[in-house]
């Protein structure tokens, strides 16, 4: 009976919370679906104005090559940041003494200053490498996060040591048993880290900003920018970007969150 | 094992695009027939560019024009960056900019223009009040481009419920508005007038008396008789409910489309906003903001935003951006009434003003001549001088009026802090 | 010489290669800019007339009426908000590990949605929803409350912000979370129910202590977070009224590219900030990173 109660609970408290939390999807929907004049009104139905906004969007941005190099840039970003972040983390953890622990503090330094006070020498560096336009410049500057090499290292933590002692008697390498067993193992932290890193890739703006100068590396936030920058906003073409912009990660979410929901209970044992 | 190899590929893959990207160089140095500019409305000063390329394509066949959009606070701050990294080479040709960041960017960072004296536009055909705003120790910075006139466009069919008409609104001075306003409120229960952002209004009120808060190398807030009384009609038309001031600008726009209130006052380019809600075609008319009372040098005319376009120091062909600019922006009228019925632009340069597109009636303003009207209003507008620090001062005369409005703190004593406030921000 | 290392060393070796590539590009990338960052904050004036002024800049700080009440209301957003949303995300991610609660995927994707919606639209929601005629209002005159003007008022605009920081993020922290549980075993907690454990009692005997690491990782992570926030006070309520929900990063941004530039002043705040934060990690670092 008590055990019914709380579960009940808990579907109440969760089912408020999803709520909360999905009402901007819905409110987006319907700014997409309708015309503008009717957003600006308050009409939260969804309408029948779907084709046109997208069509006015379309004639106005250059929406797929937005799209097309969002996704690359966080690709090639999440990538990177996992293979590099995870591998330190590892490093710090698995073969941890007091001078890697040391290093970890003075590393987490480098995620406390605010990035506008780092961006004009950032700037000056790239101009010197004649990197200004290239996607070096956009992902050098964000592929190692002490945040992410600190989540590696807290989940390290957990993965157990005899699985790597065993491996060690079986003769394989240091790196072979990164990459066979803690990488499987660590699928939950993965997950999660992958969805966190290609969420903040996707919704950067400020520095790819920046750093590109023309229309051929817009990037989605960046055609969500320019639709709120001229004297009269098209609130309905404005929605639909907004919609398009979000989705993306909302997917990559939904697809990643098996993998840390069912992470480490199967595998050990 | 398969995994590994897949890890290590993608790995690959992505190292070589970031390394095959970063070897794409920017554009060759050599003298092109290409210039790039930076502007940011795709209804407004893009079709602008877009219309001037094809008119000098005609004199010029290979002239290319590569258009960049960017909203014009980032164009602000790349320019920032660029000049404080010392590198100007990924800067365009041309770029817009905001008439009220104009002084502020000559005064701090000169070497991002190149001076227009040389470049044969005449600056006399444009209205003397706005090419002043680009304009710094003799030298001009900017082709001025749209009309920043301030505007004041009313709801005919509200008042017309309180017995009155666009007559009582048309030129009158701010007494003679609170006693129509109160009477509107008095039959519709509708606010006279819907603002967002604060200081905006009160910097209007401000300039269309002619009364700068910066004068001869001085803050000038404190003991601005003008700005007191502007701050006071402010206060004022908040605490009788004769206005409602939306933090957001949102709200504000949704404020007049759905009639919450019967008028606004605001630079003309707010027209494209107005004319959106269709169904509320012909109830409108335009006449320009009340005068103060008793003040020597009040008009009824004053300015808020527009843009004028300038030559950056890192064109690669200055010449061509010289002509380019003078043959269409600085001397075209038929592109500036391709503008006008297209795109709503009403312009800064005088001969255009005179063309007869400007006479044609308006139907959703009853059939007013609205864009003659408004460049009638632009002609009447008196300087206004902020130094290089227009943002410092509208900062800290929007922290004064809403200690006034929110806290009800004396204006005297408030008008006293953000002299000191920006006295202190400027000081270094 | 080298013929046979030690198999400890061997490791060692090992240990600082995987985590060289990270730290270089730590080094290059963050602090060779922090470092040329700090040194501006001892000078003035541009490239000709820049000269070292020492401590200038720090003491114009506290002359500075704007920068204290932007420091007051990032310390404000920090002590309110950051336990707050730790809390909450801790609370969500144990119910959501509980096998027997269905439709997890859809309740933790809903849950994640608000830290992925693009800070255009969650800016226009909440401003609408708290708008004078907002959804919110609507709500309080149900209940016979007075409406509030929730962004013209000095507290109440706070209190948005916070709100608004607490909806976007608590989705984002149980995400660590729900990894970090899944590395306790279920049979933990299943001898605790044998033993006759609540619910609360699992929570705080079980959950918390074992999912130190992760508590440590987000405290440090909102820490920095808060104390450099930005979005919200730019977008949501333009540091408003006056300067009543302006934030230090927020007035960084402003001396730099939007009022009267001074560089080196922005510079020196930014130091402020820096030298805060490490303070407080440290102090978190020394309560929560030990190896048991």
């Amino acid at each position: 009976m008590i055990k019914n109660k709380g579960l009940i609970a808990s579907y109440i408290v969760l089912g408020i919370f999803s709520f909360l939390s999905v009402f901007p999807l819905y409110y987006m929907f319907c700014g997409a679906t309708n015309p503008s004049i009717d957003i600006i009104r308050g009409k939260l139905i969804p309408g029948t104005y779907l084709l046109e906004n997208l069509k006015t969007l379309l004639d106005n941005q250059n929406l797929l090559l937005a799209l097309w190099n969002s996704v690359k840039n966080s690709v090639i970003v999440t990538v990177l940041t996992l293979l590099v972040c995870s591998l330190a983390g590892y490093g710090f953890e698995i073969f941890h003494d007091k001078y890697k622990d040391r290093l970890m503090s003075v590393l987490l330094i480098a995620m406390m200053l605010p990035f506008v006070a780092t961006i004009v020498p950032l700037f000056k560096m790239f101009s010197k490498m004649h990197l200004i336009n290239s996607t070096a410049a956009l992902i050098l500057p964000t592929i190692s996060t002490p945040f992410m090499i600190m989540l590696f290292r807290q989940s390290a933590r957990s993965f157990p040591h005899d699985i790597i002692e065993a491996s060690r008697l079986e003769g394989l390498g240091e790196i072979r048993i990164f990459f066979t067993m803690f990488i499987p193992v660590m699928r939950s932290t993965y997950g999660a880290a992958a969805t966190v890193t290609f969420m903040n890739a996707w919704n950067s703006y400020l520095w790819p900003k920046i750093i590109f100068q023309s229309n051929d590396s817009i990037t989605m936030p960046m055609l969500v920018a320019n639709l709120k920058g001229g004297y009269f906003v098209d609130y309905g073409m404005l929605m639909l970007g907004v919609l398009i912009c979000t989705l993306p990660t909302a997917i990559i979410f939904l697809a990643l969150q098996k993998s840390f929901a069912n992470g480490i209970t199967g595998a050990v044992k | 094992m398969k995994k590994l190899l897949a890890v290590a590929l993608i790995a690959l893959m992505a190292l070589t695009a970031v390394f095959a990207n970063g070897a794409k160089e920017s554009a060759p140095a050599e003298k092109t027939n290409t210039l790039t500019v930076w502007a940011w409305d795709p209804n407004f000063n893009i079709p602008a560019l877009l219309e001037a390329e094809k008119i000098y394509q005609e004199t010029h066949p290979d002239f290319k024009l590569n258009i960049v959009e960017n909203p014009s606070k980032d164009i602000e701050v790349k320019f920032v960056t660029a000049d404080q990294a010392g590198d100007y080479s990924t800067l365009p040709d041309i770029f817009l900019m905001q008439d009220n960041s104009y002084q502020k960017f000559i005064a701090n960072y000169p070497g991002i223009f190149t001076t227009l004296d040389n470049s044969g536009i005449n600056f006399n055909d444009f209205a003397a009040g706005k090419s002043a705003m680009s304009t710094a120790n003799g030298k001009h910075y900017g082709v001025p481009f749209d009309n920043g006139a301030v505007i004041m466009p009313i709801r005919t069919d509200i008042i017309a419920k309180a017995g009155l008409t666009v007559a009582d609104f048309d030129g009158i001075t701010w007494s003679q508005f609170f006693e129509n306003a109160t009477k509107v409120k008095k039959a519709t229960g509708i606010d006279m007038l819907t603002t967002s952002g604060g200081s905006e209004i009160v910097l209007m009120i401000l300039q269309s008396a002619g009364a700068s808060p910066y004068v001869n190398g001085k803050v000038n807030i404190a003991n601005n008789a003008v700005l007191e009384e502007a701050i006071n009609i402010y206060a004022r038309l908040i605490k009788e409910g004769l206005m409602t001031d939306y933090t957001d600008w949102d709200q504000y726009i949704a404020s007049f489309n759905t009639g919450k209130a019967a008028g606004l006052i605001q630079g003309n380019w707010i027209i494209s906003s107005i004319t959106a809600a269709q169904d509320q075609s012909g109830n409108w008319a335009v006449v320009p903001l009340p005068k103060l009372d008793g003040v020597a040098g009040a008009t009824n005319f004053s300015n808020s935003g527009g843009a004028s376009w300038a030559v950056s120091s890192a064109c690669k062909n200055k010449e061509l951006a010289f002509d380019f600019l003078k043959t269409t922006l600085g001397s075209n009228t038929d592109l500036y009434d391709t503008l006008l019925v297209n795109n709503g632009v009403i312009t800064t340069y005088l001969p255009a003003a005179k063309s007869s597109k400007y006479q044609d009636p308006v139907e959703f303003f009853g059939g007013q001549k609205v864009y003659s009207d408004i460049v009638s209003y632009a002609n009447g507008v008196p300087n206004c001088d902020f130094g290089s620090y227009y943002n410092d001062i509208r900062s800290a005369i929007t922290d004064a009026i809403t200690n006034v409005v929110q806290k009800g703190a004396d204006v005297k004593a408030e008008m006293k802090k953000a002299q000191e406030a920006v006295e202190f921000a400027i000081g270094g | 010489m080298t013929k046979k290392l030690t198999l400890e060393k061997r490791q060692n070796l090992i240990g600082w290669a995987i985590l060289l590539p990270a730290t270089l590009l730590i080094f290059i990338f963050c602090f060779y800019p922090m470092l040329q960052a700090i040194l501006l904050s001892f000078k003035r004036g541009n490239n000709a007339s820049e000269r070292w002024v020492g401590f200038q800049n720090y003491t114009r700080l506290f002359k500075d009426k704007v920068f204290l009440e932007c420091l007051f209301n990032t310390v404000f957003y920090f002590v309110i908000q950051v336990p707050i949303m730790l809390v909450l995300a801790l609370i969500l991610a144990q119910m959501l590990n509980n096998p027997k609660i269905k439709g997890k995927g859809i309740f933790r994707t809903m849950i994640f949605l608000p830290c992925a919606t693009s800070l255009v639209s969650y800016s226009m929601i909440f401003k609408s929803l708290f708008a004078s005629n907002g959804f919110i209002n609507t709500m309080l005159s149900w209940i016979n409350i007075a409406p509030i003007d929730w962004f013209n008022k000095t507290w109440p605009a706070r209190f948005v912000v916070i709100i608004a920081l607490v909806w976007r993020w608590t989705g984002y922290n149980m995400v660590f979370y729900i990894a970090g549980l899944q590395n306790i075993e279920a049979s933990i907690y299943e001898a605790a129910t044998i033993d006759g454990c609540g619910a609360y009692k699992k929570f705080t005997k079980i959950t918390v202590p074992l999912l130190k690491p992760t508590i440590l990782l987000t405290a440090i992570m909102s820490t920095s977070g808060t104390l450099q926030l930005f979005d919200e006070s730019v977008n949501l309520t333009a540091g408003g009224p006056g300067k009543a929900t302006m934030t230090l990063a927020h007035y960084i941004y402003s001396t730099t590219f939007e009022n009267t530039p001074n560089f080196n002043y922005a510079a020196a705040i930014s130091v402020f900030i820096l030298v805060c934060i490490s303070i407080l990690s440290f102090i978190q670092m020394k309560v929560g990173d030990k190896r048991d």
